[in-house]
C-alpha cells in the first residue's frame, strides 16, 4: 500500500502507566498542540479511559499555571 | 484516613526567610484543622505558564497531608485563598498514601541560588524586576521551540511536474 499510515497506539498502555500525575508536565506536553489545545483521541490514539484521565490532568496543570490555557504567537 | 496533596504558588519576590514564614503559617493552620502533614517542601521556583497578578514566576510549594476530618478541607482552601502571599493553590485527593520524601537536593539548591541573586538585584533595582531574567529565559527556550517546529513541518514535495509542463509548452510552440 502506498498510503499506509503509522499504526496508532495508546502511549499509556504501551508504557504501562495507570495514573497520570498533573505535575508531570513533560509527559502532558506530548498531548497538547503548540497552541496549548488538547489533542483529540483520534490523533493521539490514546484509549478512552486514559484520555479521560489525561484531560483531567491537563486541566489541573492549567489551573496551577504549569501549562498554558492558550499559547498565542503574540505572547513571548 | 484520606490523603491530600496541596500545591500552592508563593509570591516569587519573597526571600527564603519570608518563604519559610509562609510555609510555617500554613503548617500551623493545617495542624489547627486537625491535618497531619506528611511532606511539606519547596518544589522550586518556576516560570508560570501565564501571568498571575502580574507575576511571571512563582515559588511552588508542595504539601501532602492526611486527615480523618475531611469537612475542614473547605475552610482550609478558604484560608489559602485569603492569603495575600499565596498566588494560587490547588488541593487534590490522593488515592494512596504518598511516600515521605526527603528534602530535594539538586533542583532546590539551584533555586535557592536564583532566589538570592534576585533578591540582590531587587535591592539595587526595585523597579526593574524580571526583565533581565526574561531575556535569558526566552533565549534558553528558543532552540527547543525551533526544534519542535522543524519536526512538525511537513516535508516539501519535490516538483515533479515541471519537466512535463515544459515539454507541453515546447510542443505548443512548435
Amino acid at each position: 500500500m502506498a498510503f499506509q499510515s503509522k499504526r496508532k497506539y495508546c502511549y499509556f498502555k504501551e508504557n504501562s502507566i495507570s495514573d497520570i500525575d498533573y505535575k508531570d508536565v513533560k509527559l502532558l506536553r506530548r498531548f497538547v498542540t503548540d497552541q496549548g489545545k488538547i489533542m483529540p483521541r483520534r490523533v493521539t490514539g490514546t484509549s478512552a479511559k486514559m484520555h479521560r484521565k489525561l484531560v483531567r490532568a491537563i486541566k489541573k496543570a492549567r489551573n496551577i499555571a504549569l501549562m498554558p490555557y492558550t499559547n498565542t504567537s503574540t505572547e513571548s | 484516613m484520606r490523603y491530600y496533596e496541596s500545591l500552592y504558588i508563593v509570591n516569587p519576590n519573597y526571600e527564603q526567610g519570608k518563604l519559610d514564614e509562609v510555609m510555617k503559617t500554613v503548617s500551623e493552620t493545617i495542624s489547627g484543622f486537625g491535618f497531619n502533614p506528611i511532606n511539606h517542601f519547596v518544589w522550586g521556583k518556576k516560570r508560570l505558564a501565564y501571568n498571575i497578578q502580574e507575576h511571571k514566576y512563582g515559588s511552588y510549594v508542595l504539601l501532602h497531608f492526611e486527615t480523618e476530618s475531611p469537612e475542614n478541607i473547605d475552610s482550609f482552601e478558604r484560608f489559602m485563598v485569603l492569603q495575600k502571599s499565596i498566588l494560587r493553590n490547588q488541593t487534590v485527593v490522593l488515592d494512596e498514601k504518598p511516600n515521605k520524601q526527603s528534602e530535594k537536593v539538586s533542583s532546590n539548591e539551584e533555586d535557592k541560588k536564583d532566589l538570592t541573586k534576585e533578591s540582590a538585584e531587587k535591592t539595587t533595582k526595585p523597579l526593574k524586576e524580571d526583565k533581565p531574567e526574561n531575556t535569558e529565559d526566552s533565549e534558553m527556550k528558543e532552540p527547543e521551540e525551533e526544534a519542535l517546529e522543524v519536526e512538525s513541518e511537513p516535508e516539501e514535495e519535490a516538483p515533479e511536474n515541471d519537466q512535463s509542463d515544459k515539454g507541453k509548452e515546447n510542443e505548443e510552440t512548435e
